[in-house]
């Protein structure tokens, strides 16, 4: 059973016919999504066609991530040269539990190429405690450094005028350790992850640039969700912007308030919300429009119009997904292959049943 | 289905031809006159010009470099035009399905994105993939990779070292090699500021030059077809010529590509010390037959850089606009994206001189490319306006007009009469590219070759004629019909497969599972992974 109308269970062909003749009639549909670079790639072109926007399903915590690029950039590197050159690595914030086998690998592995140096911890804190499911795993042993008295980018304010010899009206418990480190570090790096303002991003990145007019630093960005920078570069090959795009207008539009879903369903804006996640996220409960849900779950999602069962990427069929272990994509193969249906199928057979003689390009 | 282009000046001189003829297709590829004399279906191109598809052996169209500047810049997307509606993603900006369109109606259904990352190669592909009608390639960066200057460290045998090539050339799908400044990105890393051909990186203790004539080495012995592709040292320095002019002499009389030349093509003379240098380089590629070139003409306007040399990446942040970019300090290379608005002001307008200049001294056309390293020194839909500069002296004298006057006394480019016929424009655009990338199925229209193939309108309006094909046929289908898209298909990725021992793939899972904790799988991609009917198409080794 991998379909339902309502709760109705129904072949796959009458939901997909329903899914069709519901975004035919929709004015303003609206995609949540998760999934991997082909799942995406297909959802990106079926937007098109309906005229939806779209976002992913964490667009709240991306939408900060993509402004870091699209607003300030900076200097980044990858998780494999960091763990091979880094002999001092500077945390930020906290970091999800997802990236926790990442930093524990890199706790566990002495740099190659930092000419024989070790690996010096530290990690900056501000006012904002991290969450349990952020701290740090216990057996890295990192210096604190920062203030429960300030936000963040007021703590980056205050490093980064320490690291740059200025002086401060207000001092950082251990800056004066990390300053002695940095001097005579080699390829030190900033390790962030769920910065969640840009003053803060940008502030950083200003400090990196302060750092490498007499030296080289740089920074690992570890995105909150890695399934979500997938559809950030999917989406930008394929129509030149990161999400929140739409298509509303026809032509494709980047703008983050403009194309914020959750806002286009309080404002009664949106009128059929699509909602496809391979994850464990729950679509939303409240009253919004009329859903379309493609999910993994075995029961039909209480008070959509149609429910449609979905495999996932690298356990039930091969795909694509983006990795922040190596900075890029990464074929994954499937794990437990099942006969669930990935995304993008479910995607050709809707943009098959939808009336007209349109091309795909996925 | 027999197909016959009909009456037009065919314009092919792979094959000497020069003059009104017939073009016959069949099942995608061309074939001599049938027996019958009788095709399925006419196109009566009298009027018109007859080639063979255009080939960009230099343009960054894929990857995650380029990737990252679409997302550093989302307001130039937002600026570009509208496509035709009603085709998939029709509205989108500087889009993967955009840059397919865009090339084809210029009559372009070949071209190579010249930088790709191996470690980046399954997001290259996937992106190539995404563009439409046009087969793509890319050249595999290597230079600046741990493992291979530690085995030129170690003096590793040359048999090792082209087990390696050869591996990387394979697994990441490519079409040929391609140094970036060599040794410099590593060097970068241990904070070095400036590298130069003879500069060696610190922990490894090897020289540039010993880089590019290793590789130089391997590429010839595993039978590469393109010479491996050099982006020099000191790209975009004042004085900057003595640094190419040293590459051309190393090269020693063995195949070797110089890209982007132009921006090398700098002297130090006059007041600001930056001149041309472009006709001294221009005598010495004249000189040494082996070296072929691609200029990397400067365009005015708004583009943005997108480079592998960091380095170099990193002093440019200085000078971007809009004030934002991005550096990356990835495996091997990494990446710098910074955008930048070319002026008519001293400098602007003494780059744009050095690469006429090139174009116009180096007098075989079969070893001068037209690139304007897309999009670093203009986006490719400025070729349409540069065929027109080389083709029109009176065009080139007008735009100079408008020039800093100062920076063109310091160039030779006012006293060049030359003016490239459409035979030099078919050499230096299908012909050579062709013989260059060793793809013998494309660059000409004789039979056996595949069908595509570019009719233009014949005029006085250069720019015209070449920005809307009147007809572009790709693998025989009819794609493009007056410079708009008519029939949507996918192209290949053209790569090589060259063999080597099995032992690299032991020697590379040790060394991925040692230095990254990390297996192989993790690098390495099946080909189903592109989710396209045969994305690949393979090209021969010469040997």
């Amino acid at each position: 059973m991998v379909a339902w109308i309502g709760s109705r269970t129904v072949p796959l062909s009458a939901a997909i016919e329903q899914v069709a003749k519901l975004l035919e009639n929709a004015r303003c549909p609206v995609f949540s999504l998760n999934s991997d670079i082909h799942g995406y790639r297909s959802l990106i072109a079926l937007a098109e066609r309906v005229g939806a926007t779209y976002d992913h399903v964490n667009g709240r915590d991306l939408v900060h991530e993509v402004a870091l690029h699209t607003d300030v950039g900076g200097f980044f590197a990858t998780a494999t040269e960091v763990r091979r050159r880094a002999d001092l690595i500077v945390v930020v914030g906290d970091v999800p539990v997802i990236h926790h086998d990442l930093l524990m690998s890199l706790a566990a592995s002495k740099p190659d190429l930092s000419g024989g140096r070790r690996r010096r911890w530290f990690q900056v804190n501000g006012r904002v405690e991290p969450t349990n499911e952020g701290r740090l795993p216990p057996r890295l042993k990192a210096v604190e450094l920062g203030s429960p008295d300030f936000p963040f980018h007021v703590v980056l304010g205050i490093l980064r005028a320490a690291l740059a010899g200025r002086k401060t009206s207000s001092a950082l418990a251990n800056a004066d350790a990390l300053r002695s480190d940095m001097a005579n570090a080699r390829f030190p790096v900033f390790m962030f992850s769920r910065l969640s303002d840009v003053s803060s991003l940008a502030m950083l990145q200003g400090m990196l640039a302060d750092i490498n007019k007499t030296q080289r630093a740089t920074a690992l960005f570890l995105p909150a969700d890695d399934d979500a920078w997938g559809l950030v570069l999917a989406s930008t090959w394929m129509t030149g912007f990161p999400p929140r795009t739409g298509f509303s207008t026809g032509s494709p539009v980047y703008d983050p308030w403009l194309c914020d879903i959750d806002r286009m369903i309080e404002e009664k804006e949106a009128d059929l919300h699509v909602w496809v996640s391979e994850g464990d996220e729950a679509p939303p409960t409240k009253r919004g429009p009329p859903k379309i849900a493609l999910v993994r779950s075995e029961k039909p999602v209480a008070g959509a119009a149609v429910t449609i069962r979905i495999g996932k990427a690298g356990v039930d069929h091969d795909g694509v997904v983006y990795s922040s272990r190596i900075g890029t994509l990464k074929s994954v193969v499937a794990e437990v292959p099942s006969d669930l249906p990935s995304v993008s199928a479910i995607v050709g057979q809707i943009q098959h049943a939808l009336q007209g003689e349109g091309v795909t390009p996925c | 289905m027999l197909i016959r282009i009909a009456g037009g000046e065919v314009i092919d001189p792979v094959n000497g031809l020069a003059g009104k003829g017939d073009v016959w297709i069949r099942d995608g590829v061309i074939v001599e006159k049938p027996a019958s004399g009788r095709a399925d279906k006419t196109y009566d191109v009298s009027g018109c010009v007859v080639m063979a598809g255009a080939i960009d052996i230099h343009s960054h169209i894929g990857g995650g470099n380029v990737n990252t500047a679409r997302l550093l810049l989302p307001e130039q997307h937002a600026a570009h035009l509208k496509r035709p509606l009603h085709t998939p993603l029709s509205n989108a900006g500087w889009s993967t399905f955009n840059t397919g369109v865009l090339y084809a109606k210029m009559g372009f259904t070949t071209v190579v994105e010249p930088a790709m990352s191996p470690s980046n190669a399954l997001h290259t592909h996937m992106e190539l993939a995404d563009i439409p009608i046009i087969d793509k390639a890319t050249l595999a960066i290597l230079g600046n990779d741990d493992f291979l200057l530690s085995m030129i460290r170690d003096n590793a045998s040359q048999a090792m070292i082209d087990d390696y090539v050869a591996w990387t050339v394979s697994t990441s799908r490519a079409l040929g090699v391609k140094v970036i400044n060599a040794g410099a990105s590593a060097a970068f890393k241990e904070n070095i500021r400036s590298f130069s051909f003879d500069d060696v990186v610190p922990s490894y203790g090897v020289s540039s030059r010993t880089i590019v004539e290793s590789l130089q080495g391997s590429v010839s012995r595993l039978g590469v077809p393109h010479p491996l592709h050099v982006h020099a040292n000191n790209l975009g320095i004042a004085g900057n010529a003595t640094t190419a002019a040293e590459t051309i002499r190393a090269a020693d009389g063995r195949p070797l590509h110089l890209a982007h030349l132009q921006f090398y093509g700098y002297g130090t003379e006059g007041k600001r010390g930056f001149s041309s240098g472009a006709a001294r380089l221009a005598e010495l590629v004249n000189a040494n037959t082996d070296v072929t070139i691609d200029v990397g003409q400067v365009m005015f306007g708004q583009t943005v850089t997108i480079s592998s040399d960091v380095i170099r990446q990193y002093s440019g942040m200085r000078t971007a606009s809009p004030k934002k970019s991005v550096l990356i300090d990835g495996d091997g290379n990494g990446g710098g994206i910074v955008p930048y608005r070319y002026r008519p002001d001293y400098y602007g307008s003494l780059q744009w001189a050095v690469g006429l200049e090139l174009f116009l001294l180096v007098n075989d056309p079969w070893r001068v490319f037209f690139t304007t390293d897309h999009p670093n020194g203009a986006p490719f839909t400025a070729y349409p306006e540069l065929f027109e500069l080389l083709m029109r002296r009176d065009a080139r004298e007008a735009k100079m007009a408008e020039l800093d006057q100062s920076a063109l006394e310091l160039s030779t480019l006012a006293s060049i009469a030359r003016e490239y016929t459409l035979e030099e424009v078919a050499v230096m655009t299908r012909g050579a590219p062709a013989k260059l990338l060793g793809l013998d199925d494309r660059g000409h229209l004789g039979p056996g070759a595949i069908a595509d193939i570019a009719v233009y309108r014949k005029g006085q309006d250069v720019r015209k004629m070449f920005g809307d094909a009147a007809l572009v046929f790709k693998n025989g289908d009819l794609v493009v019909q007056d410079g708009v898209v008519t029939h949507y298909r996918w192209g290949k990725a053209l790569r090589l497969n060259p063999p080597s021992d099995k032992g690299i793939v032991k020697r590379m899972q040790a060394y991925h599972e040692d230095r990254y904790g990390l297996s192989l799988d993790w690098f390495t991609f099946p080909e189903s992974a592109i989710a396209r009917e045969d994305p690949f198409a393979e090209v021969s080794c010469r040997n």
